[in-house]
């Protein structure tokens, strides 16, 4: 009958009522929606990094870290990402020279990484290919196809089919030049990796080179990526003298961001809680307050304190439940919503290929959150009711009785 | 047989710049049975002693004791029950849960008791029947006219079946017609159900059927007249 009276009473003050709900219901859906864009932004950057070119891990000598020389490549280095590539939870190893070299057109020159790849392995890597905004994956070209990026691509003035010659040294310090025909024109989510970076064939720089054997970086992709600390140890076990990192080593910058966005993240929620906070305690008080006479007769009656306590409670918890309900659906439904069609950013594009943020973001949310948030949200309301309730047991029957309203 | 006690019962307030003294050392007995009415001025303490009397507010000193045990010593959670299942409250204002029917209002007296469903929908129905609401006890408080809501109110005193019914002013917002059936009404009850019931009020016609009339002025009681038709014999 506590029960019932609470429901009763709720739906006197329909408006006040519809109220409170609504901010409840609004506060676990801002909560719900904006935890997901944050918590989807980061995963797809994170992702993009990975595809683009970090992949999940990748190994390295450590001369090669500290200078990352072309001598300092991996010993066994083809062989060393053959036995990795066999290992069960791999998908791919993608087996790279990186060289730091010149990229030039008849036009104009800039410094460029030039990555040497095996393109069938580092399809499976990373998703370079399906960056391809102009001509195709190396493909088109017969001799020494080159993939070059679209913002070095507007600095040299290449175009489909353009001239490029490469110019770096050698592993016995002599300067080579080779020359390549591009392929292919890249976009990432990056600028200033489209700005920096062409891919060719590895044979080709073999070729060039006249050396087949050096490997300087090998990235590995795992089938999941739940696997990476697992073979991580693995990984480190078996090559002890090597330098083997994860992409969180690799990329700290996405660690740090990470962590920014999870205090954002407390200081967006705190704020709405105690947006939450303060309108309920006001609502809740005003209701209260309304009912002074008719508390003081239920004290006066009989009814204990606590009972009166439990009363007011069970109105605002009852109005945090369905609020709760009303409030998780429509935050799921946002969050299904956006997370199949995105949020597309295209319009701030630029200034978020600057930080390698795609432009589209898909929100996602664990699990996990709903529950944890919407109990937050819930806890939030019930204990907004506290002052209101507390103020009503302290009433003397004597005086609210006598109160009119 | 003394049911409500009270010695040199003194109420004092003191909130504001100048004390007011509302009783003035009040002596009182009342018994079992009687159908007391006190009467008086505005401002002669004729509320402030019923609210005493009903463990509503304290007295600065004396006692006050309601079958022999002294109210003023008790807690507040237990004075709540002590009124729970001694004291019947009929106001002013009828004072009714306004989103309760008429038969959940006598209900929950009794639900706060802790008896059972079964139990206090029977008891409900029974007491509304007793105050002539048989067929209304459905309706809600705004469905029901005054007289019909404060008989709701007289059922609700009953129901947790109490030593005595406090009635505030009861026919103060009722006129003549139904503030009669109200008298006949709680008359009846002190007859046949031994009730006893005491009164705050103005009214004349309630004066008139009182079996005995006591006359506050000032915080004192000025007289205490018995009537030919009352169960006490003297005081």
């Amino acid at each position: 009958m506590l029960i019932a009276l609470a429901w009763k009473n709720i739906w006197r003050n329909k408006k006040r009522s519809l109220i409170i709900l609504t901010a409840i219901t609004l506060g676990i859906w801002a909560g719900l929606f904006s935890v997901a864009v944050m918590i989807g932004s980061w995963d797809t950057t994170v992702n993009s990094t990975i595809d683009r070119n970090l992949s999940h891990l990748q190994i390295h000598t450590k001369a090669f870290k500290d200078d990352n020389l072309i001598s300092n490549y991996i010993p066994n280095g083809p062989v060393l990402a053959d036995n990795i590539r066999k290992l069960p939870q791999v998908k791919d190893v993608s087996a790279r020279v990186l060289i730091e070299g010149m990229a030039s057109s008849p036009g104009s020159s800039g410094g460029a990484n030039i990555i040497g790849v095996d393109p069938e392995h580092e399809k499976n890597v990373t998703t370079i290919a399906n960056y391809i905004i102009d001509g195709e994956y190396f493909s088109g070209i017969k001799r020494n196809p080159i993939l070059v990026g679209a913002k070095l691509a507007d600095k040299l003035g290449l175009k489909l089919r353009s001239k490029v010659v490469l110019s770096f040294q050698n592993i016995d310090t002599t300067l080579t030049y080779a020359a390549f025909r591009v392929a292919g024109i890249f976009r990432t989510e990056s600028s200033m990796f489209d700005g920096s970076n062409v891919f060719v064939k590895q044979s080709d720089l073999y070729k060039v080179m006249n050396n087949d054997r050096i490997v300087s970086e090998i990235a590995v992709r795992l089938k999941s990526s739940n696997d990476l600390d697992s073979t991580l140890s693995q990984l480190r076990g078996m090559y002890p003298s090597l330098v083997i990192e994860s992409w969180k080593q690799l990329a700290p910058e996405l660690e740090l961001t990470y962590q920014f966005m999870i205090v954002e993240l407390e200081i967006f929620l705190g704020i709405i809680m105690a947006a939450l906070l303060f309108g309920i305690t006001n609502t809740m008080l005003m209701s209260v307050m309304d009912r002074v006479r008719e508390f003081g007769v239920l004290l006066a009656v009989g009814m204990k304190r606590m009972r009166v306590f439990f009363l007011i409670l069970f109105e605002t918890a009852i109005l945090s439940f369905f609020g709760g309900i009303i409030g998780m659906m429509l935050g799921s439904f946002t969050i299904w919503y956006f997370s199949d069609k995105g949020i597309d950013l295209s319009l701030f594009t630029e200034g978020f290929s600057a930080w390698g943020m795609p432009s589209i973001l898909y929100p996602a949310l664990p699990l996990s959150f709903y529950g944890i948030l919407t109990s937050m949200i819930i806890l939030t309301a019930i204990i907004a009711s506290i002052y209101p309730s507390v103020k009503t047991i302290k009433l003397r029957p004597a005086d609210a009785i006598r109160t009119y309203g | 047989m003394a049911l409500i006690e009270i010695k040199d019962l003194t109420k004092i307030y003191d909130d504001n710049a100048f004390p007011v003294t509302a009783l003035n050392k009040v002596n009182l007995v009342v018994e079992k049975e009687e159908f007391t009415a006190i009467v008086g001025p505005s401002g002669s303490g004729k509320t402030t002693l019923l609210n005493i009397i009903g463990g509503l507010d304290k007295q600065t000193s004396g006692i006050i004791k309601i079958n022999n045990t002294d109210i003023s010593k008790l807690k507040t959670d237990k004075m709540i029950d002590f009124r729970l299942h001694n004291i019947g409250f009929v106001f002013q204002a009828y004072n009714l849960i306004p989103v309760f029917t008429a038969k959940e209002n006598v209900e929950f007296i009794m639900l706060l008791q802790g008896i059972s469903k079964e139990e206090r929908e029977k008891k409900a129905v029974e007491l509304l029947q007793a105050v002539d609401l048989g067929d209304r006890i459905d309706n809600r408080p705004t469905e029901l006219s005054g007289g019909q809501q404060q008989r709701v109110a007289v059922a609700r005193a009953l129901a947790s079946q109490p030593s005595f019914v406090l009635a505030d002013e009861p026919t103060a917002n009722l006129d003549s017609v139904t503030a009669n059936n109200l008298l006949d009404l709680m008359e009846k009850l002190n007859k046949e159900h031994k009730m006893t019931f005491v009164f705050s009020t103005h009214d004349a016609r309630v004066i008139e059927r009182a079996h005995r009339v006591v006359t506050l002025r000032d915080g004192r009681i000025e007289k205490d007249e018995i009537r030919q038709n009352s169960k006490v014999n003297a005081t």
